[in-house]
């Protein structure tokens, strides 16, 4: 089949478009999963996540280098492992900060408080996160890093129809997402079918009945909030391979993490990860018809109008909590 | 004995003469001012600044310090433009009410933060150089306030046909089209709109792509899928960024998708972020080899005695134009105290704008000579383009002050 030139262009263009959106899509995916956990499960609002997807990526970046996975694993393999590892480090630390600072104002400690503790959140963690950035400024300096791997600058040319049309596809992109759907898929499976899953799902729908029934509703709110922090600091830690970060770097993700959240819907893990990579999708495909910099006004006009027909969000749910 | 109330208020008039001492006493030192971003994401250049400064001053002081009263010590005394316009302010603000005897001062890089520091030295009176681009920080009618280096618009009327010429001369044929991408802020757009509404076309180039993108970017594949979609490839391409995160993300893009510089030269105006050792955190040399910089100030064979030196007690790999030009604004209010020899504000701010030199102070500044117009302006301010080859940015125009020869990369 031969095309003219310009329906060839047409063509690459529009799946060239779709091809990124969707790989980036899995990673925003991947950040709104960590935040749906703690947003979504524990109605925790956390403007630090942000901030924590940072420590990922500072956490893979020293993984890497300063302890040396890049001599024993290789430059290619060595940079997933360590975005993967940034994983459980970040959760100890989420661990830790829930213990301290975040169950004051959250969980049982909230039920007596104006607004369910939301005020006061908002302020810690956004107190949190102005803490995270200026020390990850003393420590870790503002010229910005990233992990520099032959993936990041290497793709795969995949031919749609010989010598007419083609796509690139990154491949440290294109590996981000496949391990971002993988880890979605096993932390949607631990939710629904482990003990602890059931139990924090349970205390998300009532925290009353869920301690009459001897949950400990602190200690799952404790796992599901280091666990958000992990797996945001995992995407962080992938996005590193091949996005310039320094330590403010999360100011610019937290709103995206915010809108596929509520576009997915509140309280719907899967809804949480279709909410980033829809948004992943719009950013690419926008640029079709628009230009560049409306980019980010045409996701939030979708946005708006998703949440105009569906107020609860693609897969939220109207359900009515004690 | 009585001492009456006469007496004892005559005995006050008299030991305050002593006391406060500036016509009679000696100050013991020059207090110079820097204001520049030292927290924030602008952090890094400011600390550039900060080490140029500090260098400049200790050198003059190791020297005999300035020559007037018997030879004075410099100081400097900085404040921390923060991330904000408003930052920038406050700080200008809050120093020039606590520093009520700094005699000059310079910053604050970015133009917008200079635009708003400078509102409040011009109150002040402070004198104050800076290297900043916008044309408005020099259109206010201010008398305070002296630009080092060309300005945005004639940086952009003066460097395409340079431009033009070095790839008629490469590849034997004159460019015939561009393509343009730069960020949406105010200085990238006031460097490229003169050249939209007909510079361009003055010089037989046609543009077939513009793109503008809102900073920071978040993926520059599609911006680089327009150009992949181009037929035929544009000539070579002018792109204007503001920050390395965007720099890095469109360079891997163009390298992924088979347009390296020798594919597609690459102009990159007012991008001194892409000058700095920074870069190669992010991307490979080979990614940079022959990108061409548009920029006000960088070194020059001219200091090629006190460079190695420099950058050892610096701490950088090379000296970028934060450093090398605030080591000069040192020497430039150290020469303009000199010849006016006063501590005087209005005495000092004459001094600097009747500055006319070829040497000295002037070796800082490439173009070779120093001298300003009635709005603070710099005469003759050369475009300066800085190139990287073999890894490094080097000055490659004017050829005054170039250590090679410009190249225009081919296959």
């Amino acid at each position: 089949m031969e095309l003219s030139i310009e329906a060839q262009v047409l063509l690459e263009t529009i799946v060239q478009a779709l091809v990124n959106g969707i790989s980036v899509g899995c990673l925003y995916g991947l950040m709104c999963l960590g935040l749906g956990l703690i947003f979504g499960i524990m109605r925790v609002i956390n403007f630090a996540q942000g901030d924590f997807m940072m420590l990922g990526m500072y956490a893979a970046f020293y993984a890497f280098g300063g302890f040396s996975l890049s001599k024993i694993l290789g430059q290619s393999i060595g940079p997933i492992v360590a975005a993967l590892v940034a994983g459980p480090v970040i959760y100890t630390f989420g661990i830790l900060m829930h213990r301290i600072l975040i169950s004051r104002v959250s969980g049982l400690s909230a039920a007596t408080m104006e607004n369910d503790g939301h005020n006061a959140q908002l302020i810690l963690t956004l107190g949190i996160g102005l803490v995270l950035q200026n020390t990850g400024h003393i420590i870790f300096g503002s010229s910005p890093v990233s992990i520099r791997s032959p993936l990041s600058t290497t793709a795969w040319e995949i031919v749609i129809i010989r010598d007419q049309v083609s796509v690139i596809v990154n491949q440290a992109r294109l590996i981000s997402g496949l391990i971002a759907v993988a880890i979605a898929a096993v932390l949607s499976w631990f939710i629904f079918h482990s003990i602890i899953g059931k139990s924090a799902r349970a205390a998300a729908n009532n925290i009353t009945a869920s301690i009459y029934m001897g949950i400990d509703v602190d200690r799952c709110h404790r796992i599901f909030f280091g666990l958000g922090a992990g797996v945001t600091a995992i995407a962080g830690g992938l996005l590193a391979l091949y996005y310039p970060f320094q330590p403010y770097v999360g100011m610019e993700f937290i709103i995206v993490m915010y809108t596929g959240v509520v576009l997915g819907g509140l309280g719907s893990i899967a809804g949480a990860f279709w909410g980033g990579l829809i948004i992943g999708i719009i950013q690419q495909m926008s640029t079709l018809i628009l230009p560049n910099q409306l980019q980010n006004t045409a996701t939030f006009f979708v946005f708006l109008l998703i949440i105009f027909f569906r107020p609860n969000g693609i897969f939220g749910k109207t359900t009515e909590r004690a | 004995m009585k001492i009456s109330r006469r007496r004892a208020i005559a005995g006050l008039a008299a030991s305050s003469v002593f006391v406060s001492g500036s016509s009679f006493g000696q100050e013991k030192e020059i207090k110079v001012a820097l204001i520049a971003p030292l927290s924030g994401p602008w952090a890094r250049t400011g600390q550039l600044m900060k080490i140029g400064a500090d260098m400049a001053i200790e050198d003059i002081n190791k020297q005999g310090g300035v020559n007037i009263n018997g030879g004075m010590k410099m100081r400097l005394v900085s404040a921390d433009a923060g991330d904000s316009v408003e930052r920038a302010k406050n700080a200008a603000q809050r120093f020039i009410s606590q520093e009520t005897d700094v005699v000059a001062g310079t910053g604050a890089w970015l133009s917008s933060f200079t635009i708003a520091v400078t509102e409040v030295t011009e109150r002040a009176k402070l004198p104050w150089l800076t290297l900043s681009y916008a044309d408005g920080i020099t259109n206010r009618g201010f008398k305070y306030i002296t630009q080092t280096n060309a300005i945005s618009s004639v940086q952009a009327a003066a460097a395409m046909p340079d431009i033009v010429k070095l790839a008629e001369k490469a590849t034997g044929q004159k460019p015939k089209t561009v393509a343009i991408i730069s960020d949406s802020t105010a200085t990238p757009q006031a460097f490229i709109d003169p050249l939209r509404k007909g510079g361009f076309e003055q010089l037989g180039i046609k543009i077939v792509s513009d793109q503008i993108y809102t900073p920071p970017l978040a993926d520059a594949a599609s911006i680089v899928q327009n150009l992949r979609a181009l037929r035929p490839r544009p000539d070579f391409l002018l792109f204007y960024s503001t920050n390395i995160p965007d720099a890095t993300l469109v360079l891997q893009k163009l390298h992924e998708f088979g347009m390296p510089q020798t594919k597609l030269p690459m102009i990159a105006p007012g991008a001194v972020h892409m000058g700095g050792p920074e870069m190669l955190k992010n991307v490979t040399p080979q990614m940079l080899e022959g990108t061409i910089l548009v920029l006000a100030n960088w070194t020059s064979k001219k200091q090629v005695s006190i460079l190695p030196e420099l950058e050892k007690r610096s701490g950088e790999p090379w000296i970028t134009s934060d450093i090398i030009s605030t080591y000069g604004d040192m020497y430039l209010i150290k020469d303009a105290i000199e010849r006016c020899q006063s501590l005087d504000r209005e005495k000092i701010m004459d001094a600097l704008r009747n500055t006319n030199l070829k040497n000295g102070a002037a070796d800082y500044y490439l173009g070779g000579n120093l001298s300003f117009d009635d709005a603070g302006r710099r005469i003759g301010a050369p475009t300066v383009f800085v190139q990287w080859r073999d890894g490094k940015p080097q000055t490659v125009s004017p050829e005054s002050d170039a250590f090679m020869a410009p190249l225009w990369p081919r296959d």
